[in-house]
């Protein structure tokens, strides 16, 4: 990273309430800023933060180098059914795979059950049958009934079709059908947005393929639009450098490319904050690091392994499974928001239903009266009533203090005092059990790893969760409250392609592998190069699903085809990961299922750990009393201000850390330093206690 | 169980609910995530419970229901014969015998001690369906067993683990019993390890709280739970409700439905399943031992009480039954027993049958209340030897205010279909159809869900075909003035035209053109049909879901 000669780089990212800005220059924040989003035109919000980074930070529009946005609006079109109107060509035989599905269901006591499928995207009058069949090897058994793809096609337009997306079986293992009808369709139907599987997701097992794709289709007009729209306001605001959009695996792409295959997009919203928690634990010097982003209603956990983050193939939107590669992120129904409850017994509850922004907690004093976590928090003396979200939000100790009274506290005979700090007890004890499993599900113990407070509520939790779960080390970035529109600048520019590739191990040829490696490199390549790349080479990395013969469920292992025996390794590496997460490893035949190749430029942060200037205690501008559970109770805690703890700055705890989109809670046996990013680094004295 | 002087701190005693559900859970993770069977990672049959040393249920995880509260006679059995003061760290307990407190024979249940200071403070347990444990047929679970030996290896309650120490004589007898002895015993070192977890970490916990604290808490969360759900079962109206529901035949003597009659008896905040009129056990193995009967009562009350009450033997103790000895839910030995699945789901359905009389205002009319196992077998030179199995569903039943869903997994079970491009390339078969069943739907004002047509065609000769089937030769009644959803039927169409009807259980040889055709059952409608909206009438018609109504 160079320094002041270079033009600034901004970051965008849309959330439901907030617009969040960055501006940094070289590897320096010049700044951030939120102002709140416009649902109903998000490119206004986004206008208004680039106005306001303009005249605050002296920003000259042109001389802007990198501009990458984080949205959601392809997701919200998802969430709000506001997507294209979609026609679906299938084969004969096979129209209504999209609305059967696998047949199972996830909520498993409900009586009356809810349509797990989305066959709302393509209901039974937009689907049509095409004759013609491939069989499992790729060989033709009826040739593409063409004259069919052209009534298909007319009758959906007719109908007024936005887009249609073609999926046909077992096109992953010869795409020559749906190419040829995407062909035809193209020649009748020009300009008319289309999906086919073998491009979207050419990979096996047809339900899966066929929501992936028909999910394209869909979303596609909608972020067509809005990217077009974004990148006309880009030019009027004056700047010249090329819209770069956040996908769900965590890399960046400029938006042309990006608008190909929008589905990419749809789970990219949690992925800035984690990179952004990833890019904060290596400046900090800890690869290897559990985000916890708690904001209003959730708790979103990712885990970063060896400083990337950990990505899955299949993701869920608005509870469809959808196979798209994401950064594999576990939400919890809880978070500020959420209402403590008494069930029937008389047993104290946290989440997950949620008092949102409206009417928000109760010491919001804007109607709420059930008591939050938020409530509790304030309380215990953890938020400051005047300072919270930088003084634009004064809440209500008493309408807190009241509301738990009187919902919690007396009806389980405690006072205010101990009803908050249960309540703060079993939501922590909830997220504890949770970030548990994710770290032991990928077989890692949770204790050596550091954990990322994010989000407006991280901070708070995080060192009570690294209590629980003998974690010594957590790391508060600067900046927690906005660490998605950070994280955007922190992704590298990333392409990623796969393969089906359904071959045994053994006696796989070499060559066959290196030419289907060539082939995903090559289409990689031609992406890239449409890219602005940010200075350095384009690292490749390649990638093969692995199983045992006989199991359906694979694990990605690296391929370096540069090693002297690359299937050898392959082979030995799938073992080794295969017993870390599966806890064994029988030396049995495997084989591939999958080929991927990942080409990445770019990506701050990697390796890079900050330095840290010499130490020397804060001062301590004022204290307050706060409770703590056993065996601390009531402390006298310092009270830091955030902007004031400049590198170096060291505090004890018991401590407050106040700034305008978090506050830390820094336990008694907890110390911390600034490191010259400006992340507070948490680490526990001794060793925790029972 | 324990003593204490000083009140709970009912905030600790949250925590430790949290706690011990986070246990039951990583148990599970662990169970799932080590065993090494496809049926345990995709069908997700296995689960994980903590027990207290008297046998009562302290906290379960499990993906599926047919494993609610199955390990309890299990464990029950187990401290029968093995006294808790002659229990010691790390000793291993193992049995599958139905007619021990098992349930089928795949089925094996492992209890492990949890010990503190040399006593027993808790059970940790674990039950996984394993791929084959021998008898007749490779997968055990031959659909002609005419008695339990046919089916696999009958364990009793033994101990397989003294400390770290197993016991080789036992170890040797069970490998030389099953067809993939490595698999066997990975499965099996599987739930050690999940018990070994929970174990472990109740341990962790005992250390923090104070066992005789921990102990107190423990007795409190139970108690909780059956308050609860009493509370849940006191809103019910009180009173007497029969329904009687019917299988098709037991797979062996074709010819002679099966009766399932219960009265359920409600009142007081309990609930008592009485199942006298059920049918005599069966020759085939539609059998039902009593723990999968109580599975399917317990499934039913947690579905119409509240699912988010935690799960644990006090929401099992306002429920009691009454399981007629020698019937088709509480056989005699040694009556087979290994299809009990599809018994189990016939029950949960009478049983919800009886109790939509009881809340009619928020239950659904009957689900499809069958899943159709097919199994495909051979050889030929493309695919080598050949076993795939397809599970198919048909549909919900309509609820008050909304349709049935469409080919949908429903009570006990919650299994996967198995894609034709899997299928494909697994074996010489091809998948022509693959459609939502037309019209199959009860009508209603709230229409049944739709079942499914698939159409299998076979590319090789002598492939063996397994078909069990339900709901042939009756059909998901529709509830409040709703129609009946339609019958499942199959049919073999061989490669020279001849049609032959699947009397609903068939085991049979399809050759290269032959075909075979199933069309499951449609869930039954709610309310009167002339209520439905014209506008959702319209689009079913539009979306293929009905048919045009004939011309008058």
């Amino acid at each position: 990273m160079s320094g002041e000669e270079t033009g600034p780089w901004l970051a965008v990212d849309v959330g439901g309430t907030f617009t969040d800005l960055v501006c940094r220059r070289g590897s320096k924040t010049v700044g951030v800023l939120k102002v709140p989003s416009t649902r109903a035109n998000p490119s206004e919000g986004v206008a208004e933060a680039i106005r306001r980074a303009v005249a605050a930070w002296n920003v000259r529009p042109e001389s802007v180098q990198r501009f990458v946005h984080g949205t959601t609006v392809a997701t919200n079109a998802v969430l709000e059914r506001r997507g294209a109107r979609l026609g679906l060509l299938t084969t004969t035989g096979f129209k209504d795979v999209l609305e059967i599905g696998r047949q199972k269901r996830t909520r498993m006591y409900d009586l009356v059950l809810d349509q797990e499928t989305p066959g709302f995207l393509a209901p039974g009058a937009r689907r049509r049958e095409i004759g013609g069949r491939i069989a499992a090897d790729g060989a033709e058994i009826e040739p593409l009934d063409e004259a069919a793809v052209e009534a298909a096609a007319d009758a959906l337009v007719a109908d007024g079709v936005e887009a249609i997306a073609i999926v046909f079986l077992f096109s992953f293992a010869n795409p020559a059908h749906e190419r040829r009808a995407g062909e035809i369709v193209r020649a009748r139907h020009p300009g008319l947005p289309l999906s086919l599987s073998s491009e979207v997701d050419p990979a096996y097992r047809e339900y899966e393929r066929t929501a992936v794709t028909a999910f394209d289709g869909y979303v596609k007009p909608v972020l067509d639009r809005y990217l077009h729209d974004m990148g006309e306001s880009l030019a009027e605001a004056g700047i010249a450098a090329p819209l770069q959009v956040m996908m769900s695996r965590g890399g960046v792409a400029s938006a042309a490319v990006a608008r190909e295959r929008p589905v990419r997009l749809l789970l990219s919203g949690p992925a800035a904050g984690v990179v952004g928690g990833m890019r904060a634990g290596t400046a900090a010097g800890t690869p290897d690091v559990i985000t916890v982003d708690i904001g209003g209603t959730s708790c979103d956990i990712a885990l970063v392994e060896a400083g990337r983050p950990v990505v899955r193939t299949e993701g869920v939107i608005a509870g469809y499974p959808i196979r798209v590669p994401m950064i594999d992120v576990n939400a919890i129904g809880a978070g500020g928001g959420s209402i403590a409850w008494l069930d029937a017994a008389g047993g104290l509850h946290v989440g997950p239903r949620s008092a949102g922004a409206e009417p928000g907690p109760a010491c919001y004093g804007r109607g709420g009266a059930e008591a939050t976590v938020t409530d509790a928090s304030l309380v215990l003396g953890y938020l400051n009533p005047e300072t919270f979200a930088g003084g634009t939000l004064p809440l209500d100790a008493d309408r807190a203090r009241t509301v738990l009274t009187e919902t919690i506290a007396e009806p389980m005979g405690l006072t205010a005092e101990e009803a908050a700090l249960g309540i703060h007890r079993v939501l922590n004890a909830a997220m504890a059990e949770g970030i548990r499993l994710v770290s032991i599900r990928r077989g890692h113990d949770p204790r050596r790893f550091a954990l990322v407070g994010l989000g407006g509520g991280g901070p708070v939790h995080a060192c009570a969760l690294a209590e629980d779960l003998a974690i010594t080390k957590v790391i508060v970035p600067r900046h927690p409250g906005v660490l998605s529109a950070d994280g955007l600048l922190a992704a590298p520019v990333e392409q990623e392609l796969s393969t089906a590739f359904a071959r045994p191990l053994e006696g796989l040829d070499m060559a066959a592998l290196t030419a289907a490696y060539g082939d995903l490199d090559a289409r990689c390549g031609a992406l890239m190069a449409r890219e602005a790349l940010p200075d350095g080479g384009i690292e490749v990395r390649h990638f093969a699903d692995v199983c045992y013969i006989g199991q359906g469920y694979h694990l990605e292992v690296a391929v370096d085809l540069a090693a002297a025996d690359p299937l050898g390794d392959l082979y030995r590496d799938f073992l080794v990961l295969h017993d870390r997460i599966h806890g064994y490893a029988a030396e049995a035949p495997a084989r591939i299922v999958n080929l991927r190749a990942v080409h990445g430029a770019g990506g701050a942060g990697r390796g890079e750990v900050a330095a840290r200037s010499p130490g020397r205690r804060a001062s301590i501008p004022e204290t307050r009393e706060i409770l703590l559970p056993a065996p601390w109770g009531r402390v006298r805690a310092s009270v830091h201000s955030r902007d004031a703890l400049t590198p170096g700055a060291m505090i004890s705890g018991a401590a407050i850390v106040e700034q305008a989109d978090t506050t830390t809670l820094v336990p008694p046996d907890w110390h911390g330093i600034v490191d010259d990013d400006g992340n507070l680094i948490l680490e526990r004295k001794a060793a925790p206690h029972g | 169980m324990a003593e204490h002087d000083a009140p709970l701190d009912p905030i600790t005693v949250e925590v430790v609910r949290h706690k011990i559900d986070g246990i039951a859970d990583e148990m599970e993770d662990a169970l799932l995530r080590s065993s090494f069977s496809p049926i345990v990672k995709e069908g997700l049959d296995a689960s994980a419970s903590l027990f207290l040393p008297d046998g009562t249920t302290l906290a379960q995880a499990c993906a599926i229901p047919i494993h609610l509260a199955t390990l309890i006679p299990a464990v029950g059995r187990i401290l029968t014969d093995f006294p808790l003061a002659t229990m010691g760290e790390g000793d291993v307990y193992i049995l599958n015998d139905p007619y021990c407190g098992g349930t089928h024979l795949p089925d094996i249940a492992v209890v492990m001690p949890v010990l503190r200071g040399g006593r027993v403070v808790a059970l940790s347990a674990a039950m996984t369906h394993h791929q084959d444990v021998g008898g007749m047929a490779p997968g055990s679970v031959p659909t002609n067993a005419t008695e339990i030996f046919q089916e696999g290896i009958r364990i009793p309650p033994v101990q397989l683990r003294r400390g770290e120490v197993f016991d080789d004589t036992l170890v040797r007898m069970l490998r030389q019993n099953v067809r993939m002895p490595e698999v066997f015993m990975g499965d099996l070192n599987a739930q050690i390890a999940a018990c070994t977890v929970g174990a472990r970490r109740l341990g962790d916990l005992a250390e923090r709280y104070g066992d005789n604290h921990l102990g107190a808490m423990f007795d409190e969360l139970i108690h909780r739970s059956e308050a609860m759900t009493r509370d849940a079962l006191a809103r019910l109206p009180a009173g007497r409700y029969r329904h009687v529901g019917h299988m098709d035949n037991d797979g062996v003597e074709l010819d002679r439905p099966l009766r399932i009659e219960v009265e359920a008896v409600v009142g007081d905040g309990t609930v008592h399943f009485d199942f006298t009129g059920t049918s005599d056990q069966a020759k085939g193995p539609m059998n039902c031992v009593p723990s999968g009967s109580a599975a399917a009562a317990y499934y039913a009350v947690r579905a119409v009480t509240d699912p988010e009450i935690p799960t644990n033997g006090g929401c099992f103790r306002p429920v009691s039954l009454h399981l007629p000895e020698g019937s088709l839910v509480n056989p005699r030995a040694p009556a087979p027993v290994n299809a009990r699945t599809a018994t189990i789901k016939a029950i949960t359905n009478t049983i919800l049958g009886a109790l939509a009389e009881a809340a009619p205002e928020r239950m659904p009319a009957a689900n499809s209340g069958a899943l159709l196992v097919l199994a495909f077998g051979g050889a030929d030179a493309t695919h080598g030897t050949f076993v795939v199995g397809d599970l198919i569903a048909g549909g919900s039943g309509a609820g008050p205010g909304a349709d049935g869903v469409d080919v949908v997994e429903s009570d006990a079970t919650n299994c996967m279909n198995l894609p034709a491009e899997a299928l494909e390339m697994e074996a010489p078969i091809r998948l022509l159809d693959n459609s939502l069943r037309t019209g199959s739907g009860g009508e209603g004002t709230n229409r049944g869900g739709l079942g499914i047509v698939r159409e299998y065609e076979m590319l090789a000769d002598g492939i063996t075909l397994s078909h069990r089937g339900e709901r042939h030769f009756s059909q998901a009644p529709g509830l409040a003035g709703g129609g009946a959803g339609q019958a499942a039927r199959s049919v073999i169409i061989r490669a020279d035209g001849r049609e032959e009807e699947v009397p609903s259980k068939l085991q049979t040889v399809l050759n290269r053109g032959d075909r075979i055709r199933v069309e499951t059952a449609g869930g039954g409608g709610h309310g009167d049909p002339a209520a439905r909206a014209d506008a959702a009438r319209a689009r079913d018609l539009a979306d293929g879901k009905i048919r045009m109504p004939a011309a008058e």
